[in-house]
């Protein structure tokens, strides 16, 4: 009866007569309502999670066993379990009412709200950084919690899953206290999941389950155990390592859906790889919502139960599952025997406190949105400080200026500064013989390019070079999607850069024309020029005494030559070191001027976008850091 | 009946083919990679432990591998069989974590040596304290195989228990796969419990897929559910195309593993019957025989065009990363030469001295702005091909080797190594200088170092340093300038291209290092044929 079936799929109109008999049969679980009434309210909400199977759970079972068709030809014994008395030896249950009882629905606490809630801003964030891949555990994590969120608070919903013949099936028997699910010797026996609740107004959180309303159980009254369990929703799952490929799907589905797991294994198989590696280790993060049970100790004699069950406890450890011993939180690990009923009263009660507590669907969202955390982590971590470091801003500045060529040209500015003052305060007898000279020299490249102007007057292999140096600096150490981001700003900010570069340099550059001149510069030309006047006026004087037409006096005009024929000099080169300063400062303004337009041409196109990238991840992490809850 | 008849040239043509299989390398990560490995690892377990030495030595004792899942019971059933405790058995999972083979003091000889499972070191002494094992998990002991021996056993036939096929310990597993590889009969254990599970049943159909000796039993039966699980497993194998493999089945009995104790003989009696007449009846041993060897030479049909397949797709992946970066140094070089030709060098620094040349800079200054330039050019075409290698890369599985993600201490290397091409290239253009101006002998023959410096410039300066060719041709005559321009044109071309080709060559060198050929496929392939030739 377990498994579903193809019938199930072509006959949907059978359901409400098989209600109906299932009402007149009056078998042993039906008896907390009237027969009558679940008559008339069964024809409504069979109609309407028909429809709701329709779409969901048996399209899926459909799917799955098509491709399981394809993928395995040994022959599924599931599909060959009778199937013939199909769900119509118990009353299905949360089906007797066409309005469901008031829910009151799941309240998360203040951490867990601000973890999802910095989970989807995050989520909003990186959508246009990270593929839709990476992203989709987060999303998956974010429906769950809203889903389970409108859903009652005062359900726990726990799946019992194990491997094959662990006896998943007797112990939800014997926690129900009425044969609901069927047991056997073939294996695999349970073919699709089974529900049983505790109480009224699970009917929402089990349809989210997709299992259909005939799979849908109660347990038997017996007053004290069901009040012990009020609360409880327990899903028998089918196995999870059989060679049916689809009861392994089943398992996936339910398991991230449920809010609490009981792990069943048993002597035989509880060391099992698949159950240890597929599921176990990645569901470590959920160690506080899990049970693991080893069943059939009835079969181990003596203390090697104990044995078992320790060995069973050092390999959970190397899981990284947490055990909830000593008090404190993490998995319950329980021995017991479905079959003899030894130490289901323990588990009964275990599960009890687990149900009253009622935190269990919180703790499994919480223990979910840390799976999608760490799953995040290595697109949103970092191994150290990222950013731009002041270094690195300056070392693109220098490498633009070296790119519009600012040293050269401020040394070329100084140069010529003091060409002209040296040229201007020399005496005119060294301006004389070089002007000579100059002209037996012939002309270099320098007269006529001084007038046209440079196109690409940048070199535009370094502002490239500059560019993804700066960018690889910014980007060292980020996650690879964000490192791409931040590439991206700095090759769009680096377009046209050159250009607008070259621009600069035009009108930054130094400005063509007569270099300004520092204020003593008048006074020394005046004297150079009164000491090639003194010269003028010893030798004329002399001359005057040669000719005869001035009175004989040697010592006057010779003092007049020897102190202009010395002065001259004397002022040149004073004049020389005098000018040094001024032109070192010339051509050092003039560097600066160039520099500083190509730093701030290149903060503006590059620096500032890469920054505004860098500042969106830190953004971002600082989400992630509330996502992780550190 | 197929009898095992073996030529020395098949044997000749198997070890060839064993040679090239060991040959065979899938470095790179491709999607089919891991596969392939593990597939050339079994067919070479496979080739070594069993199909080799069998076909050399068809008399040596059949061995029979008990294999199965955790907690099946091999050990229990190993013990009865032999009716001796020599495999220690226990409700502890994993239990057996040395493989222990069982076999007559009279074969012994066959297993001591290294014919078979040469990989595994061979112990004598049994081990005294079986919980000493357990408390050390640390001492690998996988690698290890124990041998007893028994009276019981009949002579010609030798068992072995193997460690789970779905062993926690994955080491365990590996072993497990090596050693059912080596088995001339494949016995495999399930339960009752376990009879649906996928592990084994994968196992199973492995097994068929290699068309070896088969036998399954059908292991902790229940009294009570006996012919009810029986019958679903027999139908279970008959739809798996497995029905006329032998079962057996034997019950759960208290005195089972959970004691450690040995089955009553008359619960493993059918199966030993059967092992023993297939190791006594020479026709059965025969077909036994030759029934697996040539299953598993048939089997090479498949396997080998797979590893092929393989080989040829780490090729491909290999080409296209080489083709990627050599695409990528290709283009970098095209716009290298391009740049070179439009003057890009005379520019920023390097042009701004030429312009406050020769009154306001000395030609040792053009020459270095230039040379720096010249570097900074190189080194940026180097740095982009890198990226677009990088980003090429990106696209590709097989770029995540981590052989090819150790990259040379990157860009300042690259840095060095180009600053140290450019100044040489500095130098011999200043000798090529040296000598031109030498040739001239004139009283008035200009300084070597401008000469270097206006050759460079009009070199590197494209339309920009037309100038610096007039001046000097001026001082050097038309002639030399021509000459000396064409000599220098040709140094910079051949240092350009070293450089980009040096570059290119260590950006590949980790890929060359992994070695992948096209001949591995070929010979794969060759292989096989001349086996097939042969048989």
């Amino acid at each position: 009866m377990t498994a579903v079936t193809d019938q199930d799929h072509t006959e949907h109109a059978d359901q409400p007569d098989d209600a109906d008999q299932a009402g007149s049969d009056g078998s042993s679980a039906e008896s907390s309502a009237g027969a009558s009434s679940a008559e008339a309210s069964q024809d409504t909400s069979g109609g309407r999670s028909q429809e709701h199977s329709d779409h969901d759970p048996h399209a899926r079972v459909r799917d799955g066993r098509t491709d399981a068709t394809d993928a395995w030809d040994d022959g599924l014994i599931a599909r060959r379990v009778n199937e013939t008395t199909e769900g119509n030896r118990f009353p299905t249950a949360d089906s007797r009412s066409a309005t469901p009882p008031a829910v009151t629905p799941l309240v998360y606490d203040g951490v867990l709200r601000s973890r999802l809630e910095a989970l989807r801003e995050l989520v909003g964030l990186s959508r246009t950084r990270l593929d839709s891949r990476t992203l989709a555990g987060a999303g998956r994590v974010l429906d769950e919690a809203s889903a389970r969120r409108r859903l009652s608070g005062q359900h726990t919903v726990v799946a019992i899953a194990g491997a094959t013949g662990s006896g998943k099936s007797q112990l939800f028997n014997a926690l129900a206290g009425v044969t609901i699910s069927e047991t056997g010797v073939r294996r695999p026996t349970t073919a699709a999941p089974i529900a049983c609740s505790w109480s009224d107004g699970a009917a929402s959180l089990i349809e989210r389950l997709g299992i259909p309303p005939r799979l849908r159980r109660r347990p038997l009254p017996t007053g004290d155990a069901e009040s012990q369990l009020r609360g409880l929703v327990l899903i028998d799952l089918p196995d999870h390592d059989s060679a049916a490929v689809q009861h392994r799907e089943h398992v996936d589905r339910i398991l991230g859906l449920v809010d609490a797991v009981i792990w069943v294994v048993d002597p035989e198989k509880y060391a099992d790889a698949v159950l240890h590696e597929r599921y176990l280790r990645p569901m470590a993060a959920h160690a506080e919502v899990m049970f693991v049970v080893l069943n059939q100790i009835d079969r181990l004699p003596g203390e090697a139960a104990e044995q078992v069950l320790d060995d069973l406890r050092r390999l959970l450890d190397e899981d990284g599952i947490a055990l909830g011993e000593y008090g404190e939180p993490g998995t319950t690990v329980l021995a017991l025997s479905a079959l003899t009923g030894d130490g289901v009263g323990e588990l009964r009660e275990a599960l009890g406190q687990f149900v009253a507590e009622r935190g269990a669907p919180a703790r499994r969202i919480s223990a979910d949105v840390d799976i999608a955390a760490a799953r995040l982590w290595p697109v949103y971590a970092t191994r150290r400080r990222t950013g731009l470091s002041e270094q690195a801003r300056e070392e693109f500045a220098d490498r633009l200026a070296d790119a519009v060529g600012a040293t050269a040209a401020g040394e070329a500015a100084e140069r010529a500064w003091l060409r002209n003052a040296n040229r201007a305060c020399g005496t005119p007898w060294l301006r004389l013989w070089r002007w000579y000279q100059d002209r037996g020299e012939p002309a270099t490249g320098r007269l006529p390019s001084r007038t046209q102007a440079d196109e690409e007057a940048t070199a535009r292999q370094r502002v490239e070079q500059a560019v993804r140096t700066v960018a690889d600096r910014a980007s060292a150490g980020l996650p690879a999607p964000w490192a791409q981001a931040v590439r991206e700003a700095a090759a769009r900010g680096s377009q046209g850069l050159p250009e607008a570069l070259d621009e600069l340099s035009v009108r930054a550059g130094v400005p063509t024309g007569r270099p300004p001149r520092p204020g003593w510069w008048p006074v020394a030309v005046l004297s150079q020029a009164s000491m090639t006047i003194l010269q003028f006026l010893g030798g004329l004087w002399l001359l005057g005494q040669i000719v005869g037409v001035m009175a004989p006096n040697l010592g006057v005009p010779v003092l007049l030559m020897v102190i202009g024929i010395v002065g001259g000099p004397l002022i040149e080169w004073s004049c020389r070191l005098a000018a040094r300063g001024p032109a070192r400062r010339y051509g050092l303004e003039a560097e600066r001027r160039l520099r500083e337009a190509a730093a701030g041409c290149g903060r503006a196109r590059v620096l500032d976008p890469v920054a505004a990238e860098l500042l969106r991840y830190r953004e971002v992490r600082e989400q992630y850091g509330r996502v992780v809850g550190a | 009946m197929v009898t095992l008849d073996v030529r020395p040239q098949l044997l000749d043509a198997l070890s060839a083919l064993r040679d090239r299989v060991a040959a065979a390398r899938f470095p790179l990560p491709l999607a089919g990679a891991p596969r392939a490995r593990a597939n050339r690892d079994e067919l070479l377990a496979q080739l070594d432990d069993y199909l080799v030495p069998r076909l050399r030595d068809p008399e040596a004792p059949l061995l029979a591998v008990v294999g199965g899942s955790t907690g099946a019971g091999k050990s229990t059933l190993v013990n009865s069989l032999v009716g001796r405790r020599v495999s220690e058995a226990g409700v502890l999972r994993p239990t057996t974590r040395t493989p222990v083979l069982v076999c007559h003091p009279e074969d012994h000889h066959w297993f001591s040596g290294m014919r078979v499972l040469p990989d595994l070191t061979r112990v004598w002494v049994p081990q005294q304290d079986p919980t000493d094992d357990l408390l050390l998990p640390g001492e690998n002991p996988a690698r290890v195989l124990r041998v007893e021996t028994v009276e019981t056993l009949p002579p010609g036939l030798a068992l072995l228990d193997a460690p789970d096929i779905d062993s926690l310990v994955s080491d365990n597993r590996v072993l497990a796969a090596e050693l059912i590889c080596a088995a001339d009969i494949w016995v495999m254990v399930t339960t009752a419990a376990r009879y649906a599970d996928a592990v084994p049943w994968h196992m199973l159909r492995t097994a068929k897929e290699y068309d070896v000796t088969l036998v399954t039993v059908l292991d902790r039966v229940p009294h009570q559910v006996v012919n009810e699980v029986s019958r679903q497993y027999a139908a279970l194998l008959t739809k798996a195309g497995l029905g006329h493999v032998p079962r057996f089945t034997v019950p759960e009995l208290p005195e089972s593993a959970w004691g450690g104790g040995l089955l009553p003989a008359s619960a493993v009696a059918q199966l030993r019957t059967w092992l023993v007449h297939q190791a006594q009846d020479p026709a059965a041993r025969q077909e036994v025989l030759a029934r697996t060897a040539y299953g598993v030479l048939d089997s090479l049909k498949s396997r080998m065009p797979a590893l092929a397949g393989a080989a040829a797709a780490q090729y491909a992946a290999a080409l296209r990363l080489t083709a990627a970066v050599e695409g990528a140094y290709d283009s970098e070089h095209t716009r290298v030469r391009g740049r070179l030709q439009s003057g890009a060098v005379l520019a920023g620094d390097a042009l701004k001295r030429w312009r406050a040349f020769p009154l306001d800079c000395t030609a040792g200054e053009l020459l270095d702005a230039l040379v720096e330039s010249l570097s900074a050019l190189l080194l940026c075409a180097v740095t982009a091909a890198d990226e677009r290698v990088d980003d090429a890369w990106r696209r590709e599985p097989a770029a995540a080797a981590p052989e090819l993600a150790v990259r040379d201490s990157a860009a300042d290397s690259a840095e060095h190594r180009i600053g140290l091409a450019v100044r040489r290239w500095r130098r011999e253009l200043e000798e090529y200088a040296e000598d031109e101006v030498r040739e001239l002998d004139r009283a008035l023959a200009p300084d070597p170092e401008l000469v270097a410096a206006l050759v460079a410039t009009s070199l590197l300066g494209g339309r920009r340093g037309r100038m610096a060719g007039e001046s000097l041709a001026e001082r050097i005559g038309a002639h030399g300038a021509l000459r000396l321009r064409d000599r220098a044109g040709r140094l910079l071309t051949e240092h350009v291209e070293r450089v980009l080709h040096a570059e290119r060559e260590r950006r590949l060198a980790p890929l060359d290092a992994l070695d992948i050929h096209p001949e591995p496929q070929a010979e794969l392939i060759a292989a096989l044929s001349v086996l097939q030739k042969e048989r």
